[in-house]
């Protein structure tokens, strides 16, 4: 069943370069995150009970605190979720769990947390995958030390198997259409690396079109990082044009003597 | 009053990221490994820009050592040095490390900070800073009314309330830092305490982060004066209070109390005379209007500083004060002077880089 609404190249991303609250758009989603602290605040205390939480540097560090909001006008369908939505509770111990693998939160100390707000207002397809990408950045951009960017692609595959089409070219960065169409899954790697930090597959699957699918998703999430790293280097670089910031020193060989 | 309709300014063009590589209708990816999406010529840009991302190979010399906003692969035997935030590299002799583009305020031992009661417990009160941490104040840290020198006794701990009480703002010096980072804070002196009589305000303050804000700098307390201003009468002066965590305090002033009190005021013999009992009063003093509307004019010059991603310090408010005082009177007949937001902002601005 070949769709004709398919595309291939990967998502025009964009990102409004503002301060903590950064809007990102991965194909038509639009995902808007905001980040509170790290500060001492009780993460059950907060007005976001429903948030997921996970330690991170496992345990000796600052414990991230995710919750999602799904706009009631983000879906064609005009569906109201209520906080206490599984698949929305899923996604975000996934995100949590994530984050936690990449931030270095013992810079901070246990008593602290890092709130991650994240609305989604316009929902098109990779979901989690922009998630992940919005929360990352935000990061990035709030000074959080982090390992690596976590960065996140969906792949998903055309061939049937009833067509037993070997040929068939797995999909990159799914839309809602093909989403609901053919199976995907989302892939979280640590940045440029193929260390899979996530992984999340809820349809079934041929399991010889699994590795293929890992494969592009792990690619997508390669050319995420570095889209994301240029956003953040832009950035950088004005405020450094700007007198903002001083200019950096560079490390060469030469200074050791 | 009437409503002025600005023009909006246009957005800077946006500048052409990649070299269009996503019209590749053959296909993302393959096993066999080639690869074509928009990945090459990214690495090139490393080369010339000297901003460190995470995840970033700083240098893998093992002459090198790592500081601040750096890492090393755990349990790998290579001296590789890497990036964990974005910011710009810095060198300390044979120390690296990555000052964060914006990060949270660390506390220092010796910062002057402007803090918020949140919590009050049996001994101590537990204050924002605006750190990762709260900060806390010991009772035994704090001066009495009165000035009395003695020990704090159970009765100070039952009227812990008369002191400082939730929501109340005041201005404080790290003492002591423990080892997660959290501050102790001090207001043994007279010009820490209690504040009232001004507004307050929070910028991107970082200290020592990088990024615009409120900077380390010699003095973070200053006494303006307003009285230049034809408009004002009389001699009035504002106290401005930059803590270094990015909280401001700016408030009327008055003749031997703030934080921008002289230290060649009274010394520590006659602190009982000095510090009066209405050290500890929540009761604001009865503002001139005019001094009010300096004092958010201060206010306006310390947002446009921000807005326009300049540093907040000593000069640069006096100086802008100056340059908003002059603008006010090229504008006479206009509505509104105090606005500094937007183009009238950036003019500002513009005329203290000029300088």
């Amino acid at each position: 069943m070949p769709l004709d609404t398919s595309t291939y190249n990967l998502a025009l991303l964009r990102v409004d370069g503002r301060r903590w609250n950064e809007l990102r758009q991965q194909g038509n989603t639009k995902i808007q995150c905001i980040i509170t602290g790290p500060n001492e605040r009780d993460a059950s205390k907060n007005t976001s009970s429903s948030a997921s939480t996970a330690p991170t540097a496992g345990g000796a560090g600052a414990t991230l605190a995710v919750s999602i909001m799904i706009a009631p006008f983000a879906t064609v369908d005009r569906k109201r979720r209520g906080r206490n939505d599984k698949r929305v509770q899923e996604m975000q111990t996934t995100i949590a769990c994530g984050l936690a693998a990449a931030v270095q939160g013992q810079a901070y100390g246990p008593r602290s947390t890092i709130h991650i707000a994240l609305n989604v207002l316009s929902q098109d397809g990779s979901l989690l995958a922009g998630l992940i990408n919005a929360a990352s950045l935000a990061l990035v951009d709030a000074g959080v030390p982090m390992t690596d960017y976590l960065v996140a692609c969906t792949a998903g595959s055309t061939s049937s198997y009833a067509a037993a089409d070997e040929a068939a070219d797995p999909l990159l960065d799914l839309n809602t259409q093909e989403e609901q169409e053919l199976p995907f899954l989302t892939l979280a790697t640590l940045g440029a690396t193929d260390k899979v930090v996530a992984m999340v597959c809820e349809s079934r699957v041929q399991l010889t079109r699994l590795e293929g699918m890992m494969a592009t998703a792990a690619d997508g999430c390669k050319a995420a990082r570095d889209f994301l790293d240029g956003v953040v280097r832009d950035k950088g670089e004005l405020m450094v044009q700007e007198g903002a910031i001083g200019r950096g020193e560079v490390v060469s060989s030469m200074d050791l003597d | 009053m009437p409503i002025t309709i600005l023009q909006p300014s246009l957005a800077p063009p946006p500048k052409p990221r990649h070299e269009d590589s996503h019209s590749d209708s053959e296909g993302g990816a393959d096993l066999e490994g080639d690869i074509a999406m928009g990945r090459p010529a990214k690495r090139a840009r490393t080369q010339d820009s000297s901003i460190m991302t995470p995840g970033e190979i700083i240098t893998d010399d093992p002459q090198w050592m790592r500081g601040h906003g750096t890492y090393v692969i755990p349990g790998a035997s290579s001296n590789t040095i890497l990036s964990s935030v974005a910011g710009t590299l810095a060198k300390t002799n044979k120390l690296l490390s990555v000052r964060p583009l914006r990060a949270r305020y660390t506390p220092e031992i010796g910062d002057l900070v402007v803090g918020r009661i949140v919590e009050v417990q049996a001994k101590r009160w537990r204050v924002d800073v605006g750190g990762t941490l709260l900060a806390q104040l010991p009772l035994s840290a704090i001066n009495l009314p009165g000035g009395i020198q003695r020990r704090r006794t159970e009765t100070d701990e039952l009227q812990i309330r008369t002191f400082f009480s939730e929501g109340e703002l005041l201005v404080a010096e790290v003492q002591q830092l423990y080892n997660d980072g959290a501050a102790v804070l001090h207001t043994r002196s007279l010009k820490y305490g209690k504040l009232r009589n001004g507004v307050f305000m929070s910028v991107t303050g970082t200290g020592g982060g990088g990024g615009g804000g409120v900077v380390r700098a010699r003095r973070q307390a200053f006494t303006l004066d307003i009285s230049g201003t034809d408009e004002v009468s009389g001699s009035e002066k504002i106290d401005v209070v930059l803590g270094v965590n990015g909280y401001i305090w700016i408030s009327k002033h008055i003749e031997g109390e703030g934080a921008a009190a002289e230290t060649s005021g009274p010394g520590i013999t006659r602190i009982e005379e000095s510090v009066g009992l209405n050290v500890y009063s929540s009761q604001n003093d009865i503002i001139p209007v005019d001094t009010m509307r300096e004092i958010a004019r201060v206010r306006g010059v310390i947002t446009a500083l921000v807005e326009n991603g300049l540093r907040v310090d000593e000069e640069m408010v006096i100086k802008g004060y100056q340059e908003a005082v002059e603008m006010a009177k090229e504008e006479r007949d206009s509505a509104d002077t105090l606005w500094l937001g937007g183009e009238r902002g950036k003019r500002l601005t513009k005329a203290l880089v000029g300088r």
